[in-house]
């Protein structure tokens, strides 16, 4: 396992950032980590690499007997979300200055800038990149040892969706070829569906849940309808399996409960009953980004407005 | 080659190679040659004694050190940190106390630019007289604790608060009320005030030292008090810009 982090909490200067966060993590695997602004994912990060230590919790970052936090990140690529360089030098420059910390680089620094698609900006000062250009070299600069694990914070920030492609291709080719670890930080849902093979949501600094991607859009038991309303229904007093979720003029969003799933009609008709009508009904996909509203409040906050 | 050593290198590379650091030294010869025109072509100044003017650059050139260092110290984290460029140095396999030795020997890297900038100043005041061999010997012995301290001090608050303009604010402030004794003159200095402060003062020990061996001509030996003051200077500004840059701010 490349991540095992188990109830972690963390105060600073008298505020709880961190309740309880937990993160598991294995080889070869794409982990995106969400959450609302403020939720505590940086901070989670910081914690991964030793930049904060947990006040309770247990981590464990490649094995138990590595502890030496300067060997720790030896192991690990990091991509910020705001990257920064050193600007009056070119990338080739950089990349070779910055490769000194781990040794020198891997692979040759041109072969390395082609990888990220910045093959023709090696002897160019870093101040005449664009800022999808510097999310490039930020992501070369996390590849320049050869990480196992890497941490990417918003890598596709400021990139066109050509470059966005890109990148994903590079981060599955690395996933499954390399076999490298990475976690991914990022608010992107779409960046997630496409690339990530586990989740963790992180709301109000713990962890709300934790599973394979798959599983939670395939095993999800609460299957949502539309249903198009030929009339103002009732909205109190619902069926204990019906739980409304959201309304947009005459479409109504009901959420039914598992157990109800296979006898539906039922359901239907006690809706009928207690006087609502309707003349479609369409089943929706669970989504990522349904789920996510959910475990953060979101649909909570969206229902509230418009009931405003 | 290490990860101090290599820190030292993008601190240099940063001073000779980068439009910001070029600023600094350009600032720093800008006001060396100013007041080396002031005391070269000014009717009253060119009067002074040869011993006066020399002891008077070497002042200047300590002073303009220390505020070129303080700019630099404040600059050193914080100034990382506001520009998206800290959290790549932490997150490398380097330790917090490499990062700073790296910083700390940039510094030293470029107060010694300094010195060597000084020096045709110092010759272009002073060659006609018999001091200058000593004004450029004791100017590398008691300027250079003087300066990297203050360069250290601003690190350490640089480190601690985040923020370049507030650490080079207090940073400015402290150095402000250490040069006070140029400022207040030889009567309050007399005072009771002046002698205390005079006494654990670097910025006085490192001007009193040269006032004492370029005007007066005292030996060495008399200047060892003062000596082990600027070395205390040097040691605890080091000590507190260690403290401070175990936990730098980076968010």
């Amino acid at each position: 396992m490349l991540i095992d982090a188990n109830h972690l909490a963390l105060t600073l200067d008298g505020n709880t950032i961190l309740k309880d966060v937990s993160l598991h993590m294995d080889k070869g695997q794409i982990y995106g980590l969400l959450g609302p602004n403020g939720a505590g994912k940086s901070t989670t990060i910081a914690l991964l690499l030793g930049l904060y230590r947990a006040d309770k919790g247990h981590l464990m970052r490649f094995s138990e007997a590595e502890t030496d936090l300067v060997s720790i990140r030896r192991r690990i690529g990091v991509m910020p979300e705001f990257a920064g360089f050193y600007e009056w030098m070119s990338a080739r420059e950089y990349l070779i200055w910055y490769a000194g910390f781990y040794g020198g680089l891997q692979t040759p620094p041109d072969a390395l800038l082609a990888r990220v698609g910045l093959a023709q900006a090696g002897a160019k000062p870093i101040s005449q990149f664009s800022r999808g250009m510097k999310q490039r070299l930020a992501l070369a600069r996390a590849l320049v040892h050869g990480p196992e694990l890497l941490i990417l914070d918003e890598p596709t920030n400021g990139l066109d969706p050509r470059g966005r492609r890109e990148i994903h291709d590079l981060l599955i080719e690395l996933a499954q070829q390399e076999k490298v670890g990475i976690l991914l930080c990022t608010h992107l849902l779409d960046d997630v569906e496409r690339l990530c093979t586990r989740i963790g949501i992180i709301d109000k600094g713990q962890t709300v849940l934790e599973d394979d991607l798959d599983r939670l859009l395939h095993d999800a038991g609460r299957p949502r309808y539309r249903l198009h309303m030929t009339d103002v229904p009732t909205v109190q007093s619902l069926p204990p399996s019906v739980n409304l979720i959201d309304w947009d003029g005459s479409w109504y969003t009901v959420e039914i409960e598992p157990s109800q799933d296979a006898g539906i009609a039922q359901t239907w008709e006690s809706l009928l009953s207690l006087g609502w009508s309707f003349d479609e009904i369409h089943r929706e996909k669970d989504t990522l980004e349904a789920r996510y509203l959910t475990l953060t409040g979101g649909e909570r906050a969206t229902s509230q407005e418009k009931a405003a | 080659m290490n990860a101090s050593s290599l820190i030292a290198t993008k601190e240099r590379s940063a001073l000779l190679q980068n439009q910001r650091g070029l600023a600094w030294l350009l600032a720093y010869a800008g006001i060396l040659s100013a007041f080396a025109l002031l005391l070269i072509s000014n009717r009253e100044l060119s009067l002074l004694d040869n011993a006066q003017v020399v002891y008077m650059m070497a002042g200047t050139v300590t002073a303009a050190g220390a505020l070129i260092a303080v700019i630099m110290g404040s600059d050193a984290y914080a100034g990382e940190r506001e520009r998206g460029t800290l959290v790549p140095l932490l997150t490398a396999p380097i330790s917090t106390g490499d990062l700073l030795m790296g910083k700390a020997i940039g510094l030293a890297s470029a107060w010694g630019i300094m010195y060597l900038l000084s020096l045709p100043y110092l010759w272009a005041v002073g060659a006609g007289g018999q001091n200058l061999g000593q004004a450029i010997f004791y100017l590398g012995l008691f300027g250079t604790p003087v300066v990297l301290g203050f360069g250290y001090l601003a690190m350490a608050l640089s480190a601690r608060s985040g923020s370049v303009m507030s650490s080079l604010l207090t940073s400015l402030i402290i150095l402000l009320f250490s040069a006070s004794p140029l400022l207040i003159g030889p009567g309050l200095r007399n005072s009771a005030i002046g002698k205390a402060l005079d006494a654990v003062n670097p910025f006085s020990g490192a001007l009193n030292t040269y006032d004492a061996v370029i005007i007066d001509s005292d030996p060495f030996l008399s200047q060892l008090g003062r000596l082990v003051l600027v070395l205390l200077w040097l040691g605890i500004m080091f000590g507190v810009a260690r403290l401070s840059a175990r936990r730098p701010a980076f968010r």
